[in-house]
């Protein structure tokens, strides 16, 4: 496989939502109901359409980055052993490599689950057929077929699935199977695998509000069923924007992180302090380092880029170790973008 | 130089093939039928719930009398990439010209320069803007034998392509073009009826992106008219004008028909999950 077009990994992980801040078309959307000062009422009454079902119809914006952290992480609230052993130690190889190989880096669509969880999108519902339009390196959308057929008994597997969708009272129940198995279901690298069949439950609450529950059923890489509720706020007066992928030179230069052994490891392992008092706490966690801090609740695995700096797998996270002149281990640096904060060490362990 | 022109048209037909292999069979709701259960295509136009002509439906650019195509590109059939049938290509996706004799073609001499040097480049082929997975844009993208699906509602028409473009919206909201929009691979359209003949204007491309395969340029001054017409169920009419001063001393027009694809659907189709063909390319 050739990529065509690449982002680099971290760059798209940090630097994605920023064109839903930045829009920079400002039309005024026809037929939202609005406030006496002009703003969208995004409490008033879901509109319906002409059968008498929610038109869920709009432009949707999912949580921001890591607002429920399904995005870098689709098992956060499940048990340790829900995970197949199989999937998991795939996530970790695909953190340690620095996710070097997502499907995001090569401009490919990612997954039904990622999109759901990141950026904007926009549904445009018609009699018998919804689609969903997400902005999104190169653009993908789906065909959610209302019409009242069945899946299909065979599908080419894709990387957004073939969907049916049917309506329970007013929620619309979407079905989706066909999946193939190189999609990611998160930024953290959760597999996708030919078995997932998803099932999304969507429900506009009133005007402004958009509620999706995600079910994935996969027993391939997931000992049970899980559900994730999320919530959509309609954006008003823009769109979405093009994002076609076109720079394919970063691609190359994405390495691997340095793979260093426990021993080396644990010489970093302890409690660290910063002068505000708050802990960073270091702990070895197979071929990477596990970092508790409440800063970054989310950010916890780091990947040796050096012998003495390991880089998040999530975001643009640095953290250097400090040797004295005897190579033991006396502080820590950390570095988000320019902002430096050190913490020293207070223990070896907790 | 024919050759690698042709050659460079092809990279895009390579994505023809599905075209004709469409696994989705799915009867679909709402459309005519004859007695023997087929899809009548002459019957009459859809209309909205606003009167007006419902322009949704599957659509494909029906192709150019296979001699007229042998007439005006001798070397198109030799360059057909196995899977494509060359019979199936419009003459306008080869040259938006090809009604045009050489000398009559309008183009300012920065354009005919651009365009002699697309055609002369060693490695033409390589640098048309589809053979590295971007999009064709408009009108090259309407105009490949690839399904792609319309779907028309009030206030909006989305096109859906099957990975050659992105989608693309058409607003129907009454609004304008945007004073000085930011340059896009399928611009930015309005639309407004004429009668029972949506008229789109579109403005705000990019210029990396070609005419059609032989690489006519375009600028971002580059405007678009496109006048869509469904003459029954399963035809429209289509009129493009391109008016782009910065290459063209004047606008000029292709006409072209496209007909609907009933019972099927449009595929998943991600140019970047298996670009092999580009370094395969003649480069010389």
């Amino acid at each position: 496989m050739r990529a065509s077009c690449f982002f680099f990994v971290a760059a798209c992980v940090c630097l994605r939502p920023a064109p839903a801040a930045a829009q920079w078309i400002d039309f005024p959307t026809p037929g939202i109901p609005r406030l006496a000062d002009g703003k969208p009422n995004l409490g008033a009454p879901a509109p319906r359409t002409a059968d008498g079902k929610p038109d869920l119809s709009g432009i949707w914006r999912a949580g921001r980055a890591g607002e429920y952290g399904y995005d870098y992480d689709v098992t956060k609230n499940l048990k340790p052993g829900d995970v197949q052993p199989w999937a998991e130690a795939l996530r970790l190889k695909r953190v340690q490599d620095f996710r070097k190989d997502s499907p995001l880096a090569n401009c490919m669509p990612v997954s039904v689950p990622f999109l759901n969880l990141r950026g904007l999108s926009r549904i445009v519902q018609t009699p018998g057929l919804m689609v969903i339009l997400y902005e999104s390196p190169n653009s993908p959308h789906r065909t959610i077929f209302t019409d009242g057929r069945s899946l299909p008994k065979e599908m080419n597997p894709t990387w957004l699935g073939y969907s049916v969708g049917h309506w329970e009272q007013d929620t619309l129940v979407v079905t989706t199977a066909g999946f193939n198995d190189r999609g990611w279901l998160d930024v953290g690298g959760h597999p996708q695998t030919e078995t997932l069949r998803l099932t999304e439950r969507f429900h506009r609450r009133d005007f402004g509000h958009l509620e999706l529950d995600m079910t994935f059923d996969d027993p391939k890489a997931f000992a049970r069923p899980f559900t994730l509720h999320t919530e959509k706020p309609l954006v008003a007066d823009t769109e979405l924007l093009e994002d076609v992928c076109e720079n394919e030179r970063s691609g190359a230069h994405l390495t691997s992180g340095l793979t260093m052994t426990p021993e080396m490891l644990a010489r970093y392992a302890g409690v660290y302090q910063f002068p505000s008092g708050r802990l960073a706490v270091v702990k070895v966690a197979g071929a990477q380092l596990q970092i508790e801090d409440s800063a970054s609740p989310l950010d916890r695995l780091f990947v040796a880029g050096s012998e003495t700096v390991f880089l998040s797998s999530l975001s643009q996270i640095a953290i250097e170790f400090v040797k004295d002149s005897k190579g033991g281990v006396t502080q820590l640096v950390r570095k988000d973008g320019a902002k430096e904060e050190r913490a020293a060490r207070k223990a070896d362990t907790q | 130089m024919i050759r690698r022109t042709i050659a460079a048209v092809m990279i895009c037909a390579g994505t023809a093939a599905s075209a004709g292999a469409q696994w989705v069979h799915h009867p679909a709701p709402g459309i005519p039928r004859t007695k023997d259960g087929k899809p009548n295509l002459t019957a009459a136009t859809p209309k909205g719930a606003d009167g007006k002509p419902d322009l949704s439906g599957i659509w494909s650019t029906d192709p150019t009398p296979f001699e007229e195509m042998e007439r005006l590109f001798p070397f198109f059939k030799a360059f057909a990439v196995p899977g494509d049938d060359p019979r199936m290509f419009t003459k306008y996706f080869m040259d938006v010209f090809a009604d045009v004799r050489p000398e009559d073609v309008p183009m300012r001499p920065e354009a005919a320069q651009l365009f002699k040097q697309r055609m002369a480049a060693v490695d033409s082929a390589r640098e048309a803007p589809t053979a590295r997975c971007f999009p064709a844009g408009i009108p090259m993208g309407d105009l490949l034998p690839l399904p792609r699906r319309t779907i028309h509602t009030p206030g909006l028409l989305a096109i859906l392509y099957e990975g050659i473009n992105p989608h693309r919206m058409i607003y129907l909201d009454g609004r304008s073009l945007p004073a000085d929009p930011q340059p896009a691979w399928m611009g930015y359209s309005v639309g407004k009826w004429d009668g029972d003949t949506l008229v789109v204007e579109s403005n705000g491309y990019s210029d990396r992106s070609w005419l059609d395969g032989m690489g006519h340029p375009r600028s971002e001054a580059t405007r678009i008219t496109e006048r869509l017409r469904r003459r029954d169920f399963g035809h429209m009419e289509v009129d493009v004008t391109i008016d782009d001063p910065k290459s063209y001393t004047k606008p000029f027009s292709i006409r072209y028909t496209q007909t609907l694809v009933p019972d099927t659907d449009i595929l998943e189709y991600i140019c970047t999950e298996n670009e092999k063909d580009r370094a395969h390319l003649p480069a010389k």
